[in-house]
């Protein structure tokens, strides 16, 4: 079927489409939203966007998203790098750090165990974290990986791994299982934070 | 006794050969009788999917669409301990299924379905004897599913463990991981493995004394035994409580050899279930030397033991007996009809006039089917 929308507007649609939650009508949708505006906006977006592709580079120390080496909370020398919380994606920092409770480090896998999928432990970022708790003399190990059938045999690992070096504590239940750490409020991680169980 | 469950109004629209029929079933027994590819499989077929949600025939809910129709919708008043409701289902293949019970549309498949309201026997249900280790443990795990609260949830959860603790044995004998890689998958095998062997044992205790008793019931004949064939063997003397612990020293101790093989070669998911008899000085196993005759009444005694494992807890449910009637002969039958009609709601369909007569004899109302025409 030929388009009846010009090539920009189509290009527009078919990136928009690719967005998670967006269908071919909702990028629809939103294309007409951003020509209807007045051009600044739509512009302001463009430069947004651009910028973090050109910008946004993994942290060096923690693979959290950086703009330069350090990511602001490696770049922050008053949060204590003796505590080191491990997530599996960036998203779930911005979850913790809402609670306003946890004052260490991160660690970003890149993802959770999943052999059947050929995420093996040498896929994930576990070498870099070892390097990390020698360097910085790290006591204490955080593990807030999410708490599906993945997350916990990472968590497992890692806690197997390291048992005998540093205290190992995994983020309280009151999490329901399956979910993730992106979508839990802030309440409930604070009080999986405060509650942490060693492991 | 946790009540009955009966079906009252059937509302068929574009499944299989039928394009749109009401029927209403009475209580008791019902006899669906006509020729064969009169459609009688597709009413039951009907039933069940506004059941359980899934067809009995086929896993390709697509197949039971009626050929030119694009999607199909069963309606049903089902009454069950909880009471009356209106059940509905459509299914297209585009939009997948559409569930509602009372006009409330609901999202989830497990929150809609009626867990042991209907108990079916296809001709080939056979295979819970004479077939593999996994047809029995399939018709267990069926039965388990709608008796025990999150035993279906257990069989996933131990389902992908075990997948994943072999996909990382292969991982590890290919040289692309340390064994390392296979420990965190095993707790969670060892408890939700655990759980599983302990329901089934407690299925098992429930279901040996009425398997022997409707086996002589039937005229399959005294001292039927029916019971777990746990995988490993070792752990038949291992109390529940120990379970755990056992799964994992057995885990641990086969980690060696299971790389080498790549998969994880015991556990429940190799359980078998032992079907025999008391034969003199020895013990029969059906499952291997019965006859033809032998195994299908063993079948259905395991089928009649189910109902009343079911019976006890989540209510009786409606009997199902697809095309049996005629493959048994007629002392078997009239023992069969004896046990099946007038307890509960049952449904038999048969091409055999004379197996009807002989079930409207016992009081079953026979309805009869002719080509997209129903009769009473
Ligand atoms: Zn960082």
């Amino acid at each position: 079927m030929a388009s009846i929308l010009t090539p920009s507007v189509d290009a527009l649609v078919t990136e928009l489409a690719r967005l998670p939650g967006i269908g071919p009508r909702s990028a629809q949708r939103l294309a007409f939203h951003l020509l209807r505006m007045p051009s600044e906006r739509p512009q302001a977006l463009a430069d947004a966007i651009a910028a973090v592709v050109d910008r946004i580079t993994p942290c060096t120390q923690c693979f959290s998203f950086a703009e330069g080496d350090l990511c602001p909370v490696c770049a922050d020398t008053r949060r204590d790098p003796t505590v080191i919380c491990v997530v599996e994606e960036p998203s779930a920092i911005m979850s913790i750090e809402r609670t306003h409770e946890f004052r260490g480090r991160y660690h970003v896998l890149g993802g959770a165990l999943s052999p059947i999928d050929g995420v093996d432990p040498e896929d994930l970022r576990i070498v870099e974290l070892d390097q990390r708790i020698e360097r910085d003399g790290v006591t204490e190990l955080v593990i807030a990986t999410n708490p599906t059938m993945s997350g916990e045999a990472t968590a497992l690992f890692l806690a197997d791994r390291v048992r005998d070096r540093l205290k190992v504590t995994r983020l309280a239940s009151g999490l329901p299982v399956g979910a993730d750490l992106e979508h839990a409020d802030e309440l409930t991680l604070g009080r999986a934070y405060l509650g942490r169980r060693e492991i | 006794m946790a009540g009955t469950w009966t079906a009252s109004r059937l509302e068929v629209s574009d499944v299989r050969s039928w394009s749109r029929l009401t029927v209403d079933l009475p209580p008791g027994g019902i006899v669906l009788s006509g020729p064969n590819g009169a459609g009688k499989t597709s009413l039951v077929e009907a039933l069940v999917l506004a059941c359980l949600g899934v067809s009995c025939r086929t896993s390709r809910e697509a197949e039971a669409i009626r050929v030119g129709a694009s999607a199909l919708h069963v309606g049903l008043e089902l009454t069950g301990p909880d009471g009356a409701r209106r059940r509905d289902i459509g299914y297209a293949p585009r939009t997948g299924r559409k569930l509602s019970i009372d006009g409330e549309l609901v999202r989830s498949l497990g929150a809609w379905r009626a867990a042991g309201s209907v108990l079916v026997f296809l001709p080939e249900e056979l295979r819970a004897v004479k077939g593999p280790p996994a047809a029995r443990r399939r018709h267990l795990d069926r039965l388990l599913e709608a008796a025990v609260p999150g035993y279906a949830d257990d069989l996933v959860a131990y389902g992908s463990a075990l997948s994943q603790r072999n996909a990382a044995l292969r991982s590890v004998r290919a040289g692309r991981t340390g064994v390392d890689a296979v420990l965190p998958w095993e707790p969670g095998l060892a408890s939700t493995g655990a759980r599983i062997i302990t329901a089934r044992r407690d299925a098992m205790r429930s279901l040996a004394e009425p398997f022997a008793r409707w086996l002589a019931d039937l005229g399959g004949g005294a001292d039927g035994i029916m019971g777990l064939e746990p995988s490993p063997t070792s752990l038949a003397d291992v109390p529940d409580t120990d379970l755990p612990a056992a799964l994992t020293e057995r885990l641990e101790a086969a980690r060696d050899r299971e790389i080498g093989a790549a998969q994880t070669l015991a556990g429940p998911h190799r359980d078998d279930v032992f079907i025999g008899q008391q034969r003199g000085d020895g013990v029969t196993d059906l499952r291997r030397t019965g006859s033809q005759g032998e195994q299908r009444t063993a079948v259905l005694a395991l089928l009649m033991a189910h109902r009343d494992h079911l019976g006890a807890r989540s209510g009786l449910p409606i009997l199902v007996l697809d095309d049996v009637l005629s493959e048994l002969d007629p002392t078997r039958r009239g023992l069969l009809l004896d046990a099946a009609v007038g307890q509960g709601q049952c449904i038999l369909t048969t091409v055999d006039p004379v197996a009807a007569q002989a079930a409207a004899d016992r009081g079953a109302r026979v309805l009869s089917v002719r080509e997209g025409l129903l009769a009473a």
